[in-house]
């Protein structure tokens, strides 16, 4: 009964919200033992599909309260008065509060605390709130946010990283000791760029990424109430429960124990909500709200306005190389806008850095950045974090080095890819699976590679076909200095069934599904006798960010320690009521042990009556490993530097290009990626295909319009995100290795699959017309004008 | 919390208006609702759906004309075997607009009223030679749509008029129809240009009779008798095209925006002619 099912949902309470059985499903599909390497529908999927699985958008209670935010609407200036007056007269306000009500610090950040949750003397970014309001309704918080009058000293701001980088800068931070510059790194091997002289081909060019909104569908947004007891509980849609715990005590001053954070599935997030986004403010408003739920939910626009971003980025490069293809030499100057606020942009530049030279062996390095305070949004975490950004640059170097040398652009790449044993371009021993070759070969035995000649010839009239190839790699984990553990935690309930409680969010990614897998590999249960918990600070562990492509491998390896040991336990107290003498003859099988030997079996429901509720659980940590070397280079890094494990992909694209709009159709897509073993060929693909699809956005349309800090386009209908007609076919191939030290073999896929469209496309653009474009999104518009170049330059 | 009236017939409407002249209307609201949110248009006391007048909703011929119902949607026309026939342009250009479900709510009458450059049914609708019909509840006034139109947003629509159909003479004397949009996606996509053509092309390939009209590169539909002019009694060739793209460049008139510069609407406006090189009368 599917109406009942949804009504029981929505009814059942937050405490005990967890995945129960889905019967629903029961009904339709025969029990399966959900195992790792097979196809196993999604866990949430029932759920999800029904509308009974409850986002945190989806929380609202008795009595409830709305929150909102006045934002400065100026992007860089001294506040002078912010006059709450008229607001908090109007009926229905329940409260005003501006920075001097916040308690505690008043700064949130993940690595540097520079953020104020409500700016006090300065605001430094428009998306800066100035005042928090609670109200009864919707339509009183509007009126009360109009009624707040704030008024501000405009500053001169900054808005590009060469702006900032002026020695006669307005400073957006004064108290910074590198004026605007965030962070300033180096990365050096070998000889640096000594080694460029000495190269037979030495190439260079500058490439020009924008800024990229991550467009989830689920706004930020979250819930929180006060109890009786003074503990606060929000539930949220966040990428990291537990840090956020963390977050808002530091910024609010209230004690951890005091905070219980409840994260429910995400509608998306891609790292936009890796960090305090409404947290802070409804923590606050609720400590002003009288035990009442407060509910506060961005609209798009605030999103666009208040939300992370991704990094713009300049990126200058020379490339020096032999004169048969081999890489010799690199030099790079990234310029990474991170915008009013750190966030993670040191980490996200790091991670840019480290992958500057491409999935490649290049002896000699010199890769130097500068993560830059501006007056924009602040740029943060997304998918292919700093990473998406830099292989646009290194693809269009190894491109424009095939073209130089007359060289089949995968042949290049396939001669230069990094194989186990050999140091990256950031010096690091590759010694874990390094899949990129495999990849390459994947794609050029491919028909779409083999027979692309023919293809190409087929373009109709005014129209022109190209082919282009990318290899790119993606780090996985927090990377040297930050430890990446996980405690996993998993139960035998009293109904007999398997309970695991996850510590880290899934945003849709499908690590939930993955831990149900784990649990039903080891365990050997039906689907149906599996459960799920979502994070919880008070049920599950701490477990780390749903961040890095490390959900799966992390939590995973932790999982499997738990499972195996709640397995010997339930093996070792069923030889106690079996009074068996040895264990060797016993059996998990689905709902039951049983003693092979003799028939005898005993229900798990029996078995949990008879053990002690902490004989039910069992609890495991994981922590990844890091590299070894000793790397005397990249010394800038607190944490996130350098990485053990990558995933690859070589991504091949066909494109036709309209020569009279200059409009780019993608017509066929092909991604080879290798990221360790599979664990479900169905997550793995979408994971290959979502990532392709916003890459597809990010090479052609996407990009955050901004006039002097102020974003033009905060909307959808001028944020141009590519719809379904715009996504080709994408075939996935899966390269398999064996990554020894991941759960079954397995590395992260979220990522990797980012960052090949760009630097495809691009390829595949100048393969069709010629024209080499450094500056993305590849609109129609730049490509038209670059063709029309192309015409007049005889 | 507003008010909506759901009338089923005309003299419902009337009568709702009557008593509540400050009320609007809308037909699905893909418009209307959009700017209410964003504060483009100020709330009204009340709002008047047009969606259950049967009256203004169907689709009619006569010999030599055909009448469509102004909150007929863009759904109902895609799928309406008069529209198919005879106006192959206005249906090139409806597959373009929105997408299926923008297209199940929104009507020729919203396009028509909202005015806006970018309209998808509008450069059609020119070419056409459409004409519109007002009412009131008590008088009819007929006018072309190129009078209706008076600049962006801007018509002759008056105070408690609605605009109850549109009438379209059958153009027999077109053996061509084509339409293309130029927008930043595939669907879902505003036009950054658009250009529509009726030609009537001779068996030895020369051009008898050309209509011509580009959205989104002026206030309104942009037409060209010069242009036409050009092509007429030529060969359809690439340096006649090339000649008549050279001339509309020069005419348009267009804008910057988020989403495109004047430079490439101009330029693609004069590109899009070009497209009509393939064009064939039908075997
Ligand atoms: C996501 C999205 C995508 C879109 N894509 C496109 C696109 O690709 N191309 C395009 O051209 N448009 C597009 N539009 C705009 C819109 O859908 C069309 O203009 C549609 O035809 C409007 O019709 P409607 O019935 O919804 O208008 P409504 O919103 O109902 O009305 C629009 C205006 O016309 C008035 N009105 C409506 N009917 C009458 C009538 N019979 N008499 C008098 N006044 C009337 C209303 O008072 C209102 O001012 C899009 C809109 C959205 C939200």
């Amino acid at each position: 009964m599917p109406l009942c099912y949804v009504f029981l949902r929505m009814h059942s309470t937050e405490s005990d919200e967890s995945h129960p059985p889905d019967t629903e499903e029961t009904s339709r599909v025969n029990p399966y033992i959900p195992e790792i390497g097979k196809p196993v529908p999604r866990a949430d999927a029932g759920a999800k599909a029904t509308g009974a699985e409850k986002y945190a958008a989806d929380h609202y209670g008795e009595d409830l309260l709305w929150a909102g935010v006045r934002r400065a609407g100026v992007a860089h200036g001294r506040i002078r008065r912010v006059d709450t007056e008229a607001a908090a007269q109007l009926p229905g306000v329940i409260a005003v509060l501006t920075g001097r009500d916040v308690p505690g610090t008043n700064r949130q950040g993940i690595v540097h605390k520079d953020q104020p949750v409500l700016a006090v003397d300065k605001v430094r970014h428009c998306g800066d709130g100035v005042a928090l309001v609670v109200a009864e309704d919707r339509a009183t918080l509007q009126k009360a946010l109009s009624l707040i009058q704030v008024e501000i000293d405009p500053l001169p701001g900054v808005f590009t990283a060469d702006d900032a980088l002026r020695p006669d800068a307005p400073l957006v931070h004064e108290d910074h000791p590198q004026g605007n510059v965030l962070l300033k790194a180096t990365i050096q091997a070998g000889d640096g760029q000594a080694a460029l002289a000495g190269c037979d081909i030495l190439l260079e060019d500058t490439f020009h990424v924008p800024v990229q909104s991550h467009a989830f569908i689920e706004t930020e947004n979250g819930v929180a109430w006060q109890e009786e007891d003074g503990k606060v509980v929000l539930v949220v849609s966040t990428q990291a429960p537990f840090r956020d715990k963390w977050e808002i005590s530091h910024a609010l001053g209230l004690p951890l124990d005091r905070l219980h954070i409840i994260g429910p599935y995400l509608g998306g997030a891609f790292g936009g909500k890796d960090g305090a986004t409404v947290q802070c403010l409804l923590v606050l408003a609720a400590l002003h709200a009288s035990g009442r739920r407060v509910k506060m939910w961005w609209d798009r626009e605030e999103s666009f306005i208040a939300g992370y971003k991704r990094h713009a980025v300049r990126m200058d490069y020379r490339l020096g190389a032999r004169a048969d293809g081999t890489l010799q030499a690199l030099h790079c100057r990234l310029y990474y806008d991170t915008g009013a606020y750190a966030h993670l942009g040191g980490e996200v530049m790091a991670l840019g850095m480290e992958h500057a030279g491409g999935p490649y062996r290049i002896p000699h390095t010199l890769i130097e950045g500068w993560c830059v305070y501006t007056n924009n949004p602040i740029a943060g975490a997304m998918r292919g974090f700093g990473v998406a950004q830099v292989s646009f640059a290194f693809e269009g170097m190894m491109d424009l080095l095939a073209g130089k040398l007359g060289m089949d652009p995968l042949e290049l790449r396939r001669k230069n890819a990094l194989r186990r044993g050999d140091r990256n371009a950031a010096g690091v021993t590759m010694t874990q699976s390094t899949g990129i070759g495999d990849c390459l070969a994947a794609v050029q035995d491919h028909p779409l590679w083999q027979e692309r000649k023919a293809w190409k010839r087929g373009a109709g009239p005014f129209r022109k076909r190209g082919v282009g190839v990318a290899a790119v790699f993606n780090a996985m984990g927090y990377g040297r200095g930050l430890p990446d553990s996980a405690l996993a935690k998993v139960e035998l309930t009293t109904e007999g069934h398997i309970r695991v409680y996850s510590g880290v969010s899934d945003m849709g990614q499908g690590n939930a599904t993955a831990f149900v897998q784990i649990a039903g590999q080891i365990l050997c249960q039906e689907h149906t006798a599996i459960e799920l918990v979502q994070p919880d600070t008070e049920r599950t562990l701490p477990s780390g960010s749903a961040s890095a492509g490390r959900t799966t491998y992390t939590y995973g390896n932790a999982l499997i320690k738990a499972c195996e040991e709640l397995h010997r336990r339930l093996i070792g107290r069923t030889a106690l009521m079996l009074l068996s003498d040895t264990l060797d003859d016993l059996e998990l099988l689905p709902g039951r042990v049983k003693n092979l030997a003799s028939g005898r079996e005993i229900p798990l429901t029996v078995l949990a009556a008879m053990m002690a509720p902490e004989d039910r659980v069992c609890i495991s940590q994981f922590l990844m490993p890091v590299v070894r070397d000793k790397l005397d280079t990249g010394k800038e890094f607190v944490i996130g530097f350098p990485h053990l494990l990558f995933s690859y992909a070589a991504h091949l694209v066909c494109i036709e290009v309209d020569k009279l709009t200059g409009a780019i159709d993608v017509k066929a897509y092909l991604a080879a990626t290798e990221a360790g073993r599979v664990l479900n060929p169905q997550s793995f693909e979408q994971q290959v295909q979502g990532a392709i699809a916003q890459g597809i956005g990010y090479a052609l349309c996407e990009e955050v319009l901004m006039e002097k800090g102020r974003i033009v386009n905060p909307d959808f209908a001028t944020y141009i995100i590519p719809g379904a007609l715009d996504i080709p076919e994408m075939v996935s191939l899966a390269v398999e290795s064996c990554e020894p030290s991941g759960p079954y073999g397995m590395k992260g896929v979220g990522e990797v699959g980012m960052n090949g469209p760009l630097p495809a496309i691009a390829g595949a653009l100048a393969d069709a017309c010629g024209i080499h474009i450094t500056g993305s999104p590849l609109t129609a518009e730049r490509v038209l004008a670059a063709l029309q170049k192309q015409q007049e330059t005889p | 919390m507003t008010q909506v009236y759901l009338p089923r017939t005309l003299a419902e409407l009337w009568s709702y208006l009557e008593g509540k002249p400050e009320a609007l209307v809308y037909a699905g609201g893909t418009d209307l609702l959009v700017k209410m949110r964003t504060g483009k248009v100020t709330a009204a006391p009340a709002l008047i759906c047009l969606e259950r007048l049967a009256e203004i909703r169907d689709v009619r011929e006569t010999a030599d004309a055909i009448r469509i119902g102004a909150a007929a949607t863009h759904a109902e026309l895609l799928r309406h075997p008069l529209i198919l026939t005879h106006l192959p342009v206005l249906t090139q250009a409806l597959h373009t607009l929105g997408s299926p479900l923008i297209r199940n709510m929104g009507t020729i009458g919203g396009n028509i009223c909202t005015a806006s450059p970018a309209g998808d049914t509008l450069p059609p609708l020119y070419i056409l030679r459409a004409e519109v019909e007002l009412c009131n509840g008590e008088t009819i006034r007929i006018m072309t749509i190129e009078e209706f139109i008076t600049g962006p947003g801007a018509t002759q629509l008056q105070k408690g008029e609605l605009l109850t159909g549109v009438l379209l003479k059958k153009p027999v004397e077109y053996n061509f129809h084509h339409f293309e949009k130029v927008g930043q996606r595939k669907s879902m996509a505003c036009a950054v240009a658009s250009m529509a053509a009726l030609l009537r092309l001779s068996p030895a390939g020369v051009i008898e009779a050309a209509r011509l009209s580009w959205g989104s590169v002026g206030p309104t539909v942009v037409t060209a008798a010069v242009v036409e002019d050009a092509l007429i009694g030529e060969k359809l060739s690439l340096e006649t095209l090339a000649a008549a793209a050279g001339k509309i460049k020069q005419i348009v008139a267009p804008i910057d925006d988020v989403r495109a510069t004047a430079e490439y609407r101009r330029s693609v406006s004069g590109n899009l002619l070009l497209r009509l090189l393939d064009a064939r009368p039908p075997s």
